[in-house]
């Protein structure tokens, strides 16, 4: 009697297992629901999500948003995962309810930021089923961490996190009713415009300008900037990067201006200076925009010093 | 008419014509002399060798060439790259380079020169550099007249920024294309000038040669559709740009797809779409154009813009249509990154790891143009004041290109010829304004006797940049000044097209030296510069490397040739040499040893697993090394030299590259310290440690340093005392300044033991027993 009840037991614990995760899968469920699509957690409920015997999956968002933590990230992404898992929380029951998404915040959870080592924010780990169907054939149920470098946008976050949902995330990106409506009222001013702005458009120094300005911007390293995103100035305030390889925004504007100074004063000396008759005026004009050259060349040749250091020139400066 | 110096009065005029072409000839000559001169740096420094990664497989390409005739290299499949896939190198490859330096080579020894190939190709870029300057002189005389043309010839034989391509021994495409590229400008040009279908067969031919040489081709086949169509919307429509757009399109079109490699793209890819609306909607012009000289009546001129504007609708539909249903491919990765330029970082990593696809910071714009950089905005707008056709050419082409150039390094060399165009018709505008000895007629009253001392003044310009013996046109100027010399009969003549121009002119000749005297300083510190530049930042070979001894003297660094004949040496002719693609066409070219990768990126997949071999464990490692059937696997190690273009440093691309394709076993952020960084000291993560770029870049690293910190002078980062061990590899060769690594991979256990567990049991080692294995499990 005893060894039958023994086993019985036995037999019944995996069931209690099961009942108990049905019910916590239950809870979860429901939570989801309430917080549309995204569950708050707390250290307790972290340890419901992250049970050792799911049958689920989770993205669960690790972030601090409180402003006392001052992580602007934390705020710049928020928005992109809750847009995510807004978008999860659309789809059929059946799917929607194997994969969770999840945000503690590091004022809710201390004990888990700890537990888990973590020292930064935000971070977003997918802890894949450990049991049942969707368990990963290769076994790793290790929460995998999302990689951060392609930015804090929602379409990449949800093409990533496809991976490790039943279907993929039918996240699309809001249309963007205020630039379209922008761009239609401009192109809609521009036609009405048209007919007094024409004289302006036909005008080949207008064209001269937009011109001379893209050319300007572009060999100041515009696009150097742009597409690394470099700051317009170092905290510390200096406005030069260190590196022949290297610039900061406000470099741009600085080049740019000087470039442009520059080709000005050639251009003085060329279309406008021979026109002046009277040779008093002509002549001083000759020398200050000579003296001009001079100096802000010395000046281009000085900051150029500071770039590359190995440059064995230097003119007045 | 009072001048600021005197000319000298009893030369005819056929004398200055004379003189002014003879002196256009001797000076075009010494141009090309700098140009050659100014790129044997590297010869002279170094030696006659093939510089960086793609020459050595262009000078493999040009050996096979040479020696077994163009047949042979037309059909070459080299079973010895991508092994085991192959490849077939005569379809995949731009002929242009092989075949010119081919032909110089049967020539020379047609003419009993025996000269050697390596020599050929080692000279190729510095002699096409002199026909670049002569092409370039033609393009700009078209564009004001030969003063500026000799000028735009000087900078661009010296400027850095194409020397930066052509110096001896960087035998690549570009050495020749630049070339290519401004002769079928100058050719364009030409043609549109005169609607000469003459000239546009000739840049049509040019263009083809310019297909077979270089993959920019591209740009050509859109900067002149461009400026055709720039012509048409300002409704400056001619049959001249009629007959020479479409002779060039059309030949032009069937030529370039006669090299296998374009194949089919001309009318298939969007690149070359532009080329050929701006063919259809020219077409339409045109019959706009006749319906309407032909009728009169206002009703069907109506009809007739409608039904153009409505063609013109359905065509650029059809294409929108046809691109959709993928008739049309898409843009290709490499082109469309220059518009979309998050593109390839997120999608192609192979494109954005290379070093000459990053933008351009502002330094290298002026290292590579220096004083050009700000003078050719002011010799676009002189080129906005006439506004002819072939002006706008050189406006549209100086907003791509510095737009192309910004985006990347490596296109600032189509950038370099039209900075060095424009900044030469600025700056012999100004030349010219202060040279011209004739003043104007005072306006003003209050002046005193200002302009009259005529007698200090010395002859400015007699260098080789200008001569003010030339005659100088300069279109709006001072009525024709009554002067009796015949010097002042040309410059007459030569002003004789505005009717009533504003008067203009300079006073005094203080002012004009002044002037002339800045330009000159600005000439002169633009020659030291490109010196300077040339010789210390782009003769390097960097097959070799240089250094310096305390004493000053130089160090040649050979570590890659040394492994390289080792291989040569040491290895069997077919076993397989794994390394990082950007080694492959060394290998080949000085090893001779089959690659699994090469520089001709193209199969992401197979690159892919090198990639994963580098970042995975010696035990995932393993089984597709063997798969592969690599036997040497190539590192470079920069650690002990301070060399920082190494493995190490490139190994996060090889990660991303691998993770592209496998997301699930190779995963970027796990080679960073839990804090982010990058790092190989004692913080790396593990899966750092214990990847094979770690192992076989610090193996027996620490040794070297016999009890002390072992120290990464690139990455200047301690190493742990107890370095990596290697169970899988064996170490084969070191160079001497350890750059080059090679390992050897092991043959599988002939016990069928892991090669773990046998070296274990080989040191002695017992077996940990720590757990019995889980043979038996209760059932229930």
């Amino acid at each position: 009697m005893k060894s039958f009840s023994f086993i019985f037991a036995l037999l019944s614990l995996p069931f209690c297992i099961a009942n108990t995760q049905d019910a916590v899968h239950k809870q979860l469920v429901e939570l989801a629901v309430a917080g549309n699509g995204v569950i708050k957690l707390d250290p307790k409920s972290f340890d419901l999500i992250t049970s050792p015997k799911r049958n689920w999956s989770a993205a669960i968002q690790l972030t601090a948003l409180d402003k006392r933590r001052r992580c602007l990230p934390c705020n710049d992404f928020d928005p992109s995962f809750n847009a995510v898992a807004k978008a999860w929380a659309t789809t059929s029951k059946k799917n929607r309810d194997n994969h969770f998404f999840a945000t503690l915040d590091f004022d809710d959870g201390q004990v888990v930021f700890q537990k888990l080592g973590l020292t930064s924010a935000p971070v977003v780990q997918v802890y894949p089923a450990v049991e049942g169907p969707r368990a990963p054939a290769n076994g790793k149920v290790a929460p995998i961490p999302y990689d951060f470098s392609s930015g804090y946008e929602a379409s990449t976050l949800a093409e990533a996190m496809s991976r490790y949902t039943p279907v993929v995330i039918p996240y699309s990106d809001p249309i963007d009713w205020a630039r379209y409506s922008t761009f239609a009222a401009g192109l809609l001013a521009f036609t009405v415009m048209l007919r007094f702005i024409a004289p302006i458009l036909q005008s080949r120094w207008t064209w001269a300008t937009i011109s001379i300005g893209l050319s300007l911007i572009m060999t100041s390293g515009y696009m150097f900037v742009r597409i690394r995103g470099s700051p317009y100035a170092a905290q510390d305030g200096s406005w030069i990067a260190g590196g022949y390889q290297n610039q900061y925004g406000q470099e741009v504007s600085v080049i740019a201006f000087i470039y442009g100074l520059l080709a000005f004063a050639f251009l003085m000396l060329i279309m406008v200076i021979p026109y002046q008759m009277s040779p008093n005026r002509q002549r001083l004009q000759v020398y200050l925009w000579t003296g001009v050259i001079m100096i802000i060349y010395s000046i281009l040749i000085s900051i150029f010093r500071v770039k590359n250091r190995g440059y064995p020139f230097k003119l007045f400066l | 008419m009072p001048e600021a110096y005197p000319l000298p009065s009893n030369l005819s005029s056929a004398t200055v014509t004379n003189t002014a072409s003879l002196l256009r000839i001797v000076t075009l000559a010494l141009i090309s002399g700098a140009a050659i001169a100014s790129r044997l740096f590297a010869v002279i420094n170094f030696e006659s060798i093939i510089h960086e990664f793609d020459p050595w497989f262009n000078y493999r390409a040009t050996r096979v060439l040479a020696t077994k005739g163009f047949y042979e290299f037309w059909n070459w499949f080299d079973p010895t790259a991508w092994y085991p896939l192959g490849r077939v190198v005569g379809g995949t490859v731009y002929p242009g380079l092989m075949a010119t330096s081919g032909v110089i080579y049967n020539l020379l020894h047609a003419l009993n020169l025996p000269v050697d190939i390596r020599n050929v190709c080692v000279l190729l870029a510095p002699g096409f550099s002199a026909l670049t300057a002569w092409a370039t002189y033609m393009f700009t005389k078209e564009m004001k007249d030969p003063s500026a043309g000799l000028l735009a010839a000087a900078f661009i034989g010296i400027v850095p920024g194409y020397i930066s391509r052509s110096v001896a021994g960087s035998y690549d495409n570009e050495a020749i294309a630049i070339f290519l590229l401004m002769f079928t400008f100058y050719c364009w040009i030409k043609a549109l000038k005169q609607g000469s279908a003459l000239f546009g067969t000739v840049a049509a031919v040019f263009y083809f040669y310019m297909v077979a040489a270089w993959g920019g081709y591209v740009f050509i086949t859109n900067m002149i559709p461009l400026h055709a169509l720039v012509l048409i919307l300002m409704g400056r429509f001619s049959n001249r740009l009629y007959a020479a757009y479409s002779s060039w399109y059309a030949i032009g079109t069937l030529a370039s797809m006669q090299v296998p490699f374009v194949g089919f793209q001309p009318v298939k890819t969007s690149e070359h779409m532009a080329a050929l609306a701006v063919f259809g909607l020219l077409q339409i012009v045109a019959f706009a154009q006749l319906v309407r000289s032909h009728v009169s009546s206002q009703q069907f001129q109506k009809l007739l813009f409608i039904g153009v504007v409505a063609i013109g609708i359905l065509g650029a539909a059809a294409f929108g249509i046809m691109t959709l249903k993928g008739w049309i491919a898409p843009w290709t990765g490499r082109f469309y990154s220059l518009w979309d330029t998050g593109y390839a970082k997120k999608y192609i990593p192979i494109i954005a790891s290379v070093s000459e696809h990053q933008p351009t910071a502002w330094p290298s714009f002026f290292m590579d143009l220096q004083f050009l950089i700000f003078l050719f905005p002011a010799g676009v707008v002189v080129c906005f004041r006439q506004l002819r056709d072939e002006h706008l050419f050189v406006i549209i082409y100086a907003v791509m290109a510095s737009y192309f150039a910004g985006v990347m390094v490596r296109l600032m060399l189509t950038l370099t010829p039209v900075v060095c165009v424009a900044s030469a018709v600025a700056l012999s505008t100004l030349l010219d304004t202060y040279i011209d000895p004739t003043e104007p007629e005072i306006n003003d009253d209050t002046v005193s006797e200002s302009g009259a001392s005529t007698a200090s003044a010395p002859a400015p310009g007699a260098n080789g940049t200008s001569h003010p013996t030339t005659p100088k046109k300069t279109k709006k100027a001072v009525p024709p000044p009554q002067s009796t010399s015949a010097l002042g009969q040309i410059i007459a003549a030569s002003r004789s097209s505005n009717n009533k121009p504003r008067p203009k002119g300079i006073f005094g000749a203080d002012t004009r030296l002044m002037v002339v005297f800045n330009a000159m300083c600005l000439l002169a510190f633009f020659v030291f510069h490109c010196t300077w530049v040339t010789s210390s930042a782009y003769s390097s070979p960097s097959v070799v490397l240089a250094s310096t001894n305390p004493d000053g003297s130089q160090h040649i660094i050979d570590d890659f040739r040394e492994a390289y004949y080792w291989l040569r040496q040491n290895t069997q002719e077919d076993s397989v040499v794994l390394s990082w693609w950007d080694y492959g066409y060394q290998i080949a070219g000085m090893a001779d040893r089959p690659t699994l990768v090469d520089n001709n990126t193209w199969n992401n997949t197979h690159i892919a697993t090198v990639g994963k071999v580098m970042a995975s464990s010696e035990e995932v490692a393993y089984p597709i090394l063997r798969k592969h059937d690599v036997q040497y696997i190539l590192v470079i190690f920069g650690g002990l030299l301070g060399y920082s273009g190494d493995d190490i440093n490139k190994f996060l691309w090889m990660v991303r590259i691998a993770q592209g394709i496998w997301p699930d076993e190779v995963q970027e952020p796990s080679f960073f310290t839990p804090r982010g960084e990058y790092k190989v000291d004692d913080q790396a993560s593990p899966t750092m440690r214990n990847s094979m770029m770690y192992k076989m870049s610090y193996y027996r690293f620490a040794e070297l340093f016999g009890g002390n910190a072992a120290t990464d002078r690139v990455r200047q980062q301690q190493l742990p005392k107890v370095g990596p061990t290697l169970d899988y590899v064996d170490e084969a060769f070191t160079s001497e300044n350890w750059i080059v690594r090679i390992y050897e991979v092991k043959k599988e256990d002939p016990l069928g033991r892991d090669h773990k567990s046998a070296n274990a049991f080989s040191q002695g080692k017992k077996r940990k027993r720590t757990k019995p294995a889980q043979r038996r499990r209760a059932i229930l």
